[in-house]
């Protein structure tokens, strides 16, 4: 069955399921396309949905331990206190990775029922680089240098509070690991590009020995109210969700991931444009796209 | 991503508010707020304040102690990178919030299910919801009445249905993998979940209007 064939019927009846993504991966995209294009069928599943969010509330509810519970928020507030830290230019420069190749991608590629099939994905092939950029080495290096000197200053200044230590040494870390990632020797480059303005592009890192991946994205505008932007790895049988993501103000993203993935499974990645949410599978065509031509 | 770059003035619209917590939302709107602009302890407050309702439903469908603390930690972190895109008139902070842990735990339930090549596994006895309507101080009181108008509603639903809408939502199976896990042919499956559903939304509805 295609989203071709999906008639009004038999879409309103796999609304229910929809709602609670319990539809198989074809017929949620048959279904979509079809409210897509159904008024009726939209407002019909958006009070079909907000049925289905109270079914969480049904669930037992479950504290947990003390240290589990402070083990978490700890975390997080390391995560967030880099976070915040990270955005104070004047203390740690933004992480900004350039990338001199540009893939290219023909426009014939973002077909209009590629989330049909994973072949459409690969058929949106762009290039590969097999070589990380030396360009973005020295960046990330010289900010990691900054970064470095930032934190020296920060334990020698009786006056700075523990948390912007804590994050500068956290920021640190992540530089080196970055580092590590970008230059090993089994790390693989994937380029995505689109002809879309203002020349979306991004590149996806994968450290191959650590199954690390870092995705870099520039120039991507802010997605509408409501709306994210969803990373995918596509495989010969899947699209294996890496998260949401929003790009800063200047069109700069960063995404890591820890994946496992076989070495040559791996065909391409692909960005799309998602609810707040995030989906289960991508309900929309790529922003950005590319494939998986060749590794180091 | 910077947290503080482009940050659009909140607005508060009127909301959806299925049940009396008007102090609640306003105090989770503060946070989410703050956690917009960047301020690392709202969102320590905003996990102290409902890590029981996210581990309740992360545990629920993950289940693995390991993987569960990460998918925790990850539905708030992804709450703090999207604070400024919470949409209160799509539903309240709560709903907003458990609806992205669901989300994630589904996201790994998949992921494990799809590296081991496992076969559809488990008691399906063990899915049923609880329905003794229980409760925690520790939980807010709004989540607790909404617990309670939910479980008196699933109540009302024959057992099969009740199952099918189990297994789709808390296991996160397709409707083919629960008519394998079951035995059922899979029209029975699409017709539990689909009347299943509907007298779900329609008995909710009613019990709102009830307590209004």
């Amino acid at each position: 069955m295609t989203s071709d064939a999906m008639t009004h019927d038999s879409a309103r009846e796999a609304l229910e399921a929809l709602a609670i993504d319990a539809l198989d991966a074809w017929e949620r995209d048959a279904v979509m396309s079809h409210v897509e294009q159904c008024p009726a069928c939209r407002a019909e599943l958006a009070v079909l949905r907000i049925t289905a969010s109270e079914l969480a509330y049904g669930v037992r509810p479950a504290p947990m331990a003390s240290a589990q519970r402070d083990r978490i928020r700890a975390r997080l507030m390391s995560r967030a206190g880099a976070d915040v830290a990270a955005a104070e230019p004047t203390t740690v420069p933004q992480y900004q990775i350039l990338v001199p190749h540009p893939a290219q991608v023909e426009t014939k590629t973002f077909a209009r029922n590629w989330m049909t099939s994973t072949s459409s994905w690969i058929a949106m092939a762009a290039a590969i680089i097999a070589v990380a950029s030396v360009t973005s080495l020295i960046q990330v290096s010289s900010e990691r240098d900054t970064i470095a000197a930032a934190y020296q200053l920060a334990t020698t200044d009786r006056a700075t509070g523990s948390t912007l230590v804590d994050s500068l040494r956290s920021i640190i870390d992540d530089r080196d690991q970055m580092i590590a990632n970008l230059t090993g020797p089994k790390t693989a480059v994937v380029s995505l590009a689109s002809s879309n303005a203002p020349s979306p592009k991004g590149h996806m890192f994968w450290d191959q020995s650590s199954n690390q991946w870092i995705f870099v994205g520039h120039n991507l505008p802010r997605p509408k109210p409501g709306r994210v932007y969803q990373l995918w790895l596509v495989t010969a049988s899947q699209k294996i969700s890496g998260g949401v993501f929003m790009p800063q103000s200047n069109g700069d993203a960063m995404v890591k991931m820890r994946y496992a993935l076989p070495n040559d499974a791996l065909m391409s990645v692909a960005v799309t444009d998602e609810p707040a949410e995030g989906s289960p599978q991508p309900t929309t065509t790529p922003y950005i796209a590319g494939a998986r031509t060749a590794t180091r | 991503m910077n947290p503080q770059a482009n940050r659009p003035p909140y607005s508060k619209s009127s909301g959806v508010i299925l049940v009396p917590g008007e102090r609640s939302a306003a105090d989770d709107a503060t946070l989410l707020r703050r956690m917009g602009d960047g301020d690392e302890h709202a969102l320590g407050t905003f996990y102290d304040r409902w890590h029981p309702l996210v581990h309740a439903i992360v545990q629920r469908i993950v289940r693995l102690a390991g993987d569960v603390d990460d998918v925790v930690e990850e539905a708030f972190w992804q709450a703090w990178r999207q604070a400024e895109r919470y949409d209160a008139s799509r539903g309240s902070v709560q709903t907003w919030l458990l609806t992205i842990a669901r989300s994630r735990a589904l996201d790994r339930v998949r992921t494990v299910r799809r590296q081991r090549e496992e076969p559809l596994e488990g008691d399906a006895e063990n899915d049923v919801l609880q329905l003794a309507s229980d409760s925690d101080p520790a939980v807010d009181a709004e989540a607790a009445e909404r617990r309670r108008v939910v479980l008196a509603a699933l109540a009302t639903l024959p057992s099969e249905q009740r199952q099918a809408l189990e297994l789709g939502y808390y296991a996160g199976l397709s409707q083919s993998e629960i008519a394998e896990r079951t035995a059922q042919p899979l029209g029975t499956v699409k017709t539990r979940m689909r009347l299943g559903m509907q007298k779900l939304r329609d008995h909710l509805q009613s019990i709102r209007e009830d307590g209004r």
